[in-house]
């Protein structure tokens, strides 16, 4: 196990550099000056003080110097709000992102799973229906019109959420619920799928044929094997939803980290983009690195495969 | 898994702090956060708001007629009789919210960080075109950060731009280097074609070179500064020479950028302790100053001598203000404390509006907002007022570039500008694509706007006349013009679509609309690569100087390229003139020219902006400028 985990981090490094340079190159070869801040031009004095404070210029020092603050910890500061540094901006969002993120997939495991066993289960009834148009629901409604409309239902009309924002425990539950449900549709149909796949083969008949009754069957036999592609699934999943969704925090008004994914690149904020990419990817890899280790520890052929 | 995010949710939960503060007098949204809160380099009116607040210049705004009124400074100040030397005495219980006196060197400092180039401000030229000496100390230390900064680039062996290369020859000569006495340089060299590689062939030591320039420039520091026209001669007393007068200089005091700022941020400056200025010549602090809870190297957080001062800000979340107990008219101020929070889709702060969450909304630009503004005006909301803001959105033409995107620039041409112009029906556009009730604008000056001022009549809709000019300029029925580009951002496009329909039919010309994403599309339009590029000004004082500088010949926001001796000429006669009526006519001589015969811009309307103020709130009033003094809040529960 331990020869694969140094392995596994070892390309995850790889795989972190490789974002990094590839963000380096689109951030630097789009069009658009970092530096404008509004629609006024700006003194080409002050751009140039600018270039020199931001060490932009020259490209590549800018990305030896990045790369140096960033094994440190070290973001730099943000262009745009050159009042706060990436590292200011992300400690102040990802908490908020990581912990909406968890607690919609936490909800999406708890609905999620034991809709699709029932829905392998009791294929082709009612049940099995009603979940598959769950599952519909949930993949192919986007969430800014589900978050809508849960924010009108439960906000505006039953006021038992405040509107938006971001302070108090029952600003959590809204969001959570709507970043939850096309991960709840995900998960739901993977479990069906490794469900059906597992009921039908040998081993389960063999337990039937002893004499186990059903429940043993589904939960203690079928389920530990049929999860394994949820499993597979959960790393990038959680990875996700803890850095946030744009949709999500803007119809919500959630001050996370998904919206500086998309406003750091429409501001061209170099630093905030890197910053941004760089923790995702290395969240992305860490969850991957985790779920292996799980898989390694729920099925031990595995460990010998990889 | 499961057990694990559990433990990790729970650890999450522990680390940020739920429970909800008081809520604040006043509570109001803004759709972005806040871009910064240095004065120096703010533009955004969101931040300058807050900075409105938080600050007091020499001078304040009114909040209803948003002239210039009391500020820290008794008003109004001596004015001598050319009109060229201001003697402020600031307050006697001017302080700042840490108790200190606020003096004039306080003044000094914040309006000379204004004229670093370290600071990157946009409003320098509002100190250098008005006050004597600044121009010439800002030339001075803009070339010697350019030397500084190029010769610390050769000491580290790096490359230079050939601009760099020649300042660094010219030094060398200046000081009759050894190296140039060796070689003998001949002048041409300064005028051909140089680089960095050709200095750093020259085996000089750079970084004596620099060590030298340095010194030098540290040891003149102060001196130069002491020749511009600001002087603090007793603590109380602050006495500024004009170039020239200056009718809205006391206007121009009560904004952000002429704020002053406490002695406590020279603790933050970068570099070493005994020289003013860092290697490459920059004067820079620690851009955490703003922060009221910064504390590195003894730092107390930021002191402000505004009616407010900044008790908390978190990054695009909330700011709060409450009331800054030194203030000489603290006890005064009803609504104590503030709130601005960040709502990103301002579909939300409406509707948090609306549950009563928030008091005021100081900007609904949401895709009904000609909703908004139809309930304002027939009064079916008596809380939505419309501000009929100093504000013009036009249409540059490009009046420099030969070529566009390889096609010949029809626009260069002052006819087939003004055929465009007059074949434009503005009042469709505002009527009925926009409906928001913005005034249809004839001129690039908002009218009955500026006291002593009315903008020429301009262009009226005539498109006979717009097609009998297209022919002239030999371009008949739209026979031989090049399908012309529209430069314009995403927000604009309905606009747009309407204005390439109104062209078409009327002129028999092809428009293709070009829109591209802000960034891009501000540096397609600053470069002039673009034929018609969708503009818009928004006035920094009350002046029509603010909007006609900016198509001045060389003004770095006249995005037309626009150039034309007699327009320049009559700006130069109208600053040098002391009777402020003739002035005005002057001004106005030279709008006639841009509004109604070469046309480098296209005015389409002067902006009307719905916001709301919810009932119970007295105090704020709609204007011009969107200014908003909350000490003047009384909130009726």
């Amino acid at each position: 196990m331990m020869p694969m985990l140094v392995r596994r981090l070892f390309w995850g490094a790889v795989t972190i550099a490789c974002i990094y340079t590839l963000t380096f190159l689109m951030v630097i070869t789009v069009p658009g000056n970092p530096f404008r801040q509004s629609e006024r031009n700006m003194p080409p004095e002050a751009e140039r003080a600018l270039r020199v404070r931001y060490n932009m210029d020259d490209n590549w020092s800018y990305f030896v110097e990045f790369l140096s603050g960033a094994v440190r910890g070290d973001f730099g500061p943000s262009f745009t709000y050159s009042d706060w540094t990436c590292n200011q901006i992300i400690s102040e969002a990802f908490p908020i992102s990581a912990m909406i993120g968890l607690l919609a997939i936490l909800i999406a495991i708890v609905i999620g799973v034991p809709t699709g066993v029932i829905a392998a289960t009791k294929r082709d009834t009612a049940w099995d229906f009603g979940a598959l148009a769950l599952v519909l629901v949930g993949i192919s409604l986007p969430t800014f019109v589900t978050g809508t409309f849960l924010l009108i239902l439960f906000a505006v009309h039953l006021q038992w959420a405040p509107i938006g924002g971001w302070g108090t425990l029952a600003h959590l539950p809204l969001p959570a619920l709507t970043l939850s449900l096309p991960f709840t549709a995900y998960i739901a149909r993977l479990t069906r799928v490794g469900m059906l796949d597992v009921m039908g083969s040998d081993f389960i008949r063999t337990a039937r044929a002893k004499g186990c009754d059903e429940r043993t069957i589904v939960w203690k036999h079928a389920f530990k094997i049929a999860f394994l592609p949820v499993l597979s699934y959960l790393g990038p999943a959680t990875a996700q939803a803890m850095t946030g969704s744009f949709v999500v925090e803007k119809v919500f008004g959630v001050p996370g980290l998904g919206q500086h994914f998309v406003n750091a690149a429409l501001n061209l904020d170099p630093g905030l983009i890197m910053s941004t990419v760089l923790v995702f990817s290395a969240l992305l890899v860490a969850m991957n690195v985790a779920v292996d280790v799980l898989y390694a520890w729920a099925d031990p052929r595995i460990t010998a495969a990889v | 898994m499961l057990f694990l995010s559990f433990g990790l949710l729970a650890a999450l939960l522990g680390y940020v702090r739920w429970e909800a503060p008081p809520r604040a007098d006043l509570r109001y949204a803004n759709s972005s956060g806040i871009h910064t809160l240095d004065p120096a380099r703010m533009s955004w009116n969101q931040d300058l708001r807050i900075a409105m607040n938080i600050w007091e210049g020499l001078t304040t705004y009114d909040p209803e007629t948003a002239t210039p009124t009391n500020g820290a400074a008794y008003f109004p100040p001596r004015i001598s009789d050319d009109g060229l030397t201001y003697t402020f005495t600031i307050r006697e219980d001017a302080r700042w919210s840490n108790g200190d006196p606020v003096t004039a060197v306080d003044f000094l400092r914040g309006w000379r960080r204004c004229m670093e180039p370290g600071t990157a401000t946009d409003y320098t030229f509002l100190f250098s075109d008005h006050i004597s000496g600044v121009a010439e100390y800002v030339r001075w230390r803009r070339d010697g950060t350019a030397l500084l900064t190029a010769l610390k680039q050769l000491r580290e062996g790096l490359t230079l731009d050939e601009q760099d290369a020649k300042r660094v020859l010219l030094h060398l000569q200046q000081i009759d280097h050894a190296s140039v006495r060796r070689n003998g340089h001949p002048s041409d060299k300064i005028t051909g074609a140089i680089d960095a590689q050709y200095l750093l062939s020259m085996n000089i030591d750079w970084a004596s070179v620099h060590e030298s320039a340095f010194e030098t420039h540290v040891s003149e520091f102060d001196e130069r500064f002491a020749a511009v026209g600001i002087s603090a001669p007793q603590t109380n007393t602050l006495v500024v020479e004009l170039t020239r007068p200056c009718a809205y200089f006391l206007d121009l005091t009560a904004f952000p950028t002429f704020s002053p700022i406490h002695e406590t941020i020279e603790l933050l400056r970068s570099g070493s302790s005994d020289s003013p200025i860092t290697e490459e010549g920059l004067v820079v602090y620690d851009a955490q100053w703003t922060k009221p809870d910064y504390d590195r190297c003894g730092y107390p957080g930021l002191i402000t001598n505004g009616p407010y001062c900044l008790s908390e800000w978190r990054f695009k979340r909330h700011a709060r203000l409450k009331v800054n107990p030194y203030f000489h008219d603290a006890d005064s101020i009803a609504c104590r404390s503030v709130e601005m929070v960040v709502y990103e889709d301002l579909n939300a702060a409406i509707m948090a509006y609306e549950a009563g969450d928030l008091d005021f909304l100081p900007a609904m630009d949401v895709p009904y907002d000609h909703e908004i503004a139809r309930l304002a005006r027939n009064g079916d909301r008596p809380d939505f007022h419309l501000c009929v803001l100093l504000a013009t959105y036009f249409f540059n033409f490009n009046c420099i570039s030969e070529k566009v995107n390889g096609k010949p620039n029809p626009f260069l041409d002052a006819r087939v500008r003004k055929a465009f112009a007059l074949a434009t029906d503005k009042a469709a556009l505002v009527e009925q694509v926009l409906k928001r009730g913005d005034r249809v604008a004839h001129s690039f000056v908002p009218p009955s706007a500026i006291p002593g001022y009315e903008p020429p009549q301009g262009l009226k809709y005539n498109p006979e006349e717009a097609r009998r000019l297209l022919a002239t300029a030999g371009y008949s029925g739209g026979a031989g013009l090049p399908p012309i580009e529209l430069l314009h951002t995403p927000r604009d496009q309905w606009v747009c679509q309407a204005m390439a329909r109104i062209w078409q039919s009327e002129l028999g010309v092809t428009v293709n609309l070009a829109g591209k994403e802000t960034k891009t599309f501000g540096e397609d339009k600053a470069n002039h690569r673009f034929m018609i590029a969708r503009g818009n000004w928004y006035a920094d004082y009350n002046d029509p100087t603010t909007f006609l500088d900016c198509l001045s010949t060389g003004n770095g926001n006249n995005d037309s390229g626009y150039s034309s001796l007699a327009y320049d000429t009559l700006l130069v006669q109208a600053s040098q003139t002391h009777d402020p009526s003739e002035r005005m006519k002057l001004l106005q001589e030279a709008e006639a020219i841009i509004v109604q015969n070469d046309l480098p811009i296209l005015p389409i309307l002067h902006y009307t902006s719905p916001i709301a103020i919810k009932e119970n709130i007295e105090g704020l009033s709609p204007n011009p400028r969107m200014l908003f003094p909350f000490k003047h809040v009384r909130v009726v529960r």
